[in-house]
């Protein structure tokens, strides 16, 4: 739409938009895309110091996306979204003490891991006058993980459409059945439920700016641990509520857009974070956008964190050295580009995430040791038609 | 996809309509343009003043009734519009200046006494008009008449059906404001001439849209001469005489409802300040002044 100038003209917009037959109600895309994305997940080398033996690289992630949306009538359009990730790399295996005491890591398999990953992911949009129903189905395998999930989800609309409230719902059911069980006396199949609810509102508050406010409860259920590290004993059942806020306003002078977004999360595992973002959409001309995006997040240890496995506790007793689970801050910053050429979308990111446990804006009891740090590229094409 | 221009055309609001839209089949495009008939003919029978059993005629007899008249979501958004109007013009858009129609009367080339005029006044003014919950309390004797937005947002509604429709290209005229469904294909523009009031067929301007509305507003088609003075018929609501501003105004903007908005407060106000205003909204647009000399920006050469 045109950047409108005077503040008269804002006011004859803004009544001329609230009119019945010109408000944008949600509608089916008009159009098919066609987009296609691969992106690289490389995190840092751990250093020497933290892992005396062995080799130190750590996961390299390939993932290749796609994703075909439809419209295949009046008011209903399809989804269809594969992903295929192939990884290598080694994660930690068990923590132990090193020779003055500090805490290290032992990766895991001295040729490391090698993991395929395929999902299909399919889901139907209904548009109503006032708002959409939507419903999915998506199923994703790995050597030696499997999940079946649903999820479905309603929009209505409010006040000239300027409030939307959308409720949703969603359950998967995943088995785990880990490589090598036998020969590293790992657990054989195990399984693990996890169901979800959210609701959101969203409020225009004018031309210029608009809010958001989302509340999820999620209780997941069965093998919550990792079932590759040596001892690692979490509870049986977990439950999580997050809350996410988001702001956008856009800057008619500059043409462009700025985006903050909190998160509060906190689960009965003791963990409890908070996550800000911030990014500036600058458009250049009409066709080209460049995003930076810094983001910060910190959160506190589970309860039964520990740094350096304990192998005489009972296996009754909840423990775990997962790096996840401990209190430690990040920091990352990112800059995407996006290249509208018509029927042609591109797009660049990168990323740069960087985890420390000085970053934590919790106390650190337990400092963990193999903290990650990651750099992503991803590069994507969309096509219309 | 294998899809060629398909023009139809009716008539609408008084006005001829036409539609054009590429399409693959006739029959798929016929289709739409029933839709988009359907959506004028709804808007035209509930707004128009001229109807004895239109909802602007109901609202009109409730003028004094101490229960108001219940307005719905849509009457009331117009309403709001109308207030956006009449608050950017300083009061010279005002939708219930209809009265003074009823001592103006362009078919008998008559002009009103003052004394006239001063009966008529006391009977306009948006602010006396007001509003509670989702009724609309109105003194006696007013009216009001939306006839200077419901045909631009007309357009506007529909060209939003034919894209709800699945129409991509396409573009509706409704007796001269017109509103983009979609651009050419290829992301072409649609090219509109502006008539020159002046000289039959022959172009003031050409106003390239990709998107939004094109309106226009002028005092060329009804107005008159009396003992050598020029009596347009766009009449100032607060002084009851004709405002003598510019003589005719398109603009091009997101909508076709708001460029109409924006070309009747030109056209209000005094001819500087209807030039002023026009530049300062940025704009595409082009007007012919007193003078008959024509300006404007963002014309395509």
């Amino acid at each position: 739409m045109k950047i409108l100038h005077s503040r008269s003209l804002i006011a004859l917009s803004t009544t001329a938009l609230a009119l019945p037959g010109i408000a944008t109600a949600d509608a089916p895309p008009t159009q098919s895309t066609l987009s296609y994305k691969i992106s690289n997940y490389k995190e840092d080398k751990l250093s020497r110091s933290e892992v005396p033996f062995g080799d130190l690289d750590r996961y390299d992630i390939d993932v290749h996306q796609f994703q075909l949306v439809s419209p295949i009538s009046r008011n209903m359009s399809v989804e269809i979204n594969a992903n295929y990730e192939s990884l290598s790399g080694a994660s930690p295996w068990f923590t132990s003490t090193g020779l003055n005491g500090e805490p290290i890591v032992n990766l895991s398999g001295a040729s490391g891991i090698r993991d395929r990953r395929s999902e299909i992911n399919i889901g139907s949009t209904y548009y109503l006058e006032n708002g959409s129903f939507s419903a999915n189905l998506g199923y994703s395998e790995e050597d030696d993980y499997r999940a079946t999930y649903f999820g479905v989800n309603g929009e209505q609309h409010f006040n000239n459409d300027l409030t939307s409230v959308s409720l949703g719902f969603s359950y998967s059911a995943d088995d785990i059945f880990p490589t090598d069980a036998k020969i590293f006396n790992r657990v054989n199949k195990e399984d693990k439920r996890s169901t979800s609810a959210f609701m959101s509102i969203s409020q225009v508050i004018n031309q210029f700016s608009s809010f958001q406010s989302a509340i999820s409860l999620t209780r997941q259920s069965g093998f919550l641990s990792d079932p590759y590290k040596l001892i690692d004993v979490r509870p049986e059942s977990k439950r999580q509520i997050s809350w996410s806020n988001s702001y956008r306003r856009f800057f008619k002078n500059a043409n462009a857009a700025w985006h903050i977004n909190y998160r509060y999360y906190h689960d009965d595992f003791g963990i409890s974070s908070h996550t800000v973002d911030m990014s500036w959409h600058q458009n250049i001309g009409r066709s080209i956008k460049v995003i930076p995006i810094v983001r910060y997040y910190s959160q506190s240890a589970a309860n039964f964190f520990t740094n350096v496995d304990d192998f005489l506790k009972p296996v009754t007793q909840y423990q775990s050295s997962d790096y996840r689970l401990s209190a430690f801050g990040a920091i990352s910053g990112g800059l995407n580009f996006v290249a509208d050429l018509g029927q042609w979308t591109a797009t660049l990111s990168t990323e740069r995430y960087i985890a420390n446990e000085k970053y934590s804006a919790y106390n650190v009891s337990k400092v963990s040791t193999a903290l990650v740090s990651y750099n992503r590229i991803s590069l994507g094409i969309e096509y219309s038609f | 996809m294998d899809q060629s221009i398909k023009r139809f055309s009716f008539k609408a609001m008084g006005s001829f309509c036409e539609v054009q839209l590429y399409a693959k089949s006739r029959i798929d495009a016929k289709q739409v343009v029933k839709s988009i008939a359907a959506e004028i003919a709804r808007l035209e029978k509930k707004y128009s003043r001229f109807r004895d059993d239109s909802f602007v005629t109901d609202i009109n007899v409730s003028a004094s009734q101490r229960l108001g008249v219940k307005i719905d979501t849509e009457t009331k958004a117009l309403f709001d519009h109308a207030l956006t109007c009449f608050e950017q013009s300083n009061g010279l858009f005002d939708i219930t200046a209809g009265v003074l129609n009823y001592i103006w009367d362009f078919s008998s080339n008559k002009v009103p006494s003052q004394a006239e005029i001063d009966q008529i006044l006391p009977l306009i003014g948006f602010s006396k008009l007001s509003f509670k919950r989702s009724r609309l309390y109105m003194p006696a004797n007013m009216q009001i008449d939306f006839g200077g937005i419901v045909k631009e947002y007309a357009a506007d509604s529909a060209a939003k059906i034919a894209r709800g429709l699945g129409v991509q290209h396409g573009l509706v005229n409704l007796g001269g404001d017109f509103a983009v469904i979609g651009p050419q294909p290829g992301n072409q523009p649609w090219t509109i001439g502006v008539a020159n009031p002046k000289e039959d067929k022959s172009l003031m301007a050409k106003i390239d849209l990709l998107e939004g509305g094109l309106a226009s507003s002028g005092d060329y088609e009804r107005f008159f001469m009396h003992d050598g003075k020029r009596y347009s018929h766009i009449l100032n609501p607060k002084t009851g005489w004709p405002c003598a501003g510019l003589r005719a105004v398109s603009v091009a903007a997101n909508l076709c409802t708001v460029a109409g908005s924006v070309a009747t407060i030109a056209m209000v106000r005094e001819e500087s300040e209807g030039i002023n205003w026009l530049k300062e909204s940025s704009l595409p647009h082009v007007y012919m002044d007193s003078e008959e000399n024509i300006g404007g920006v963002g014309l395509k050469t």
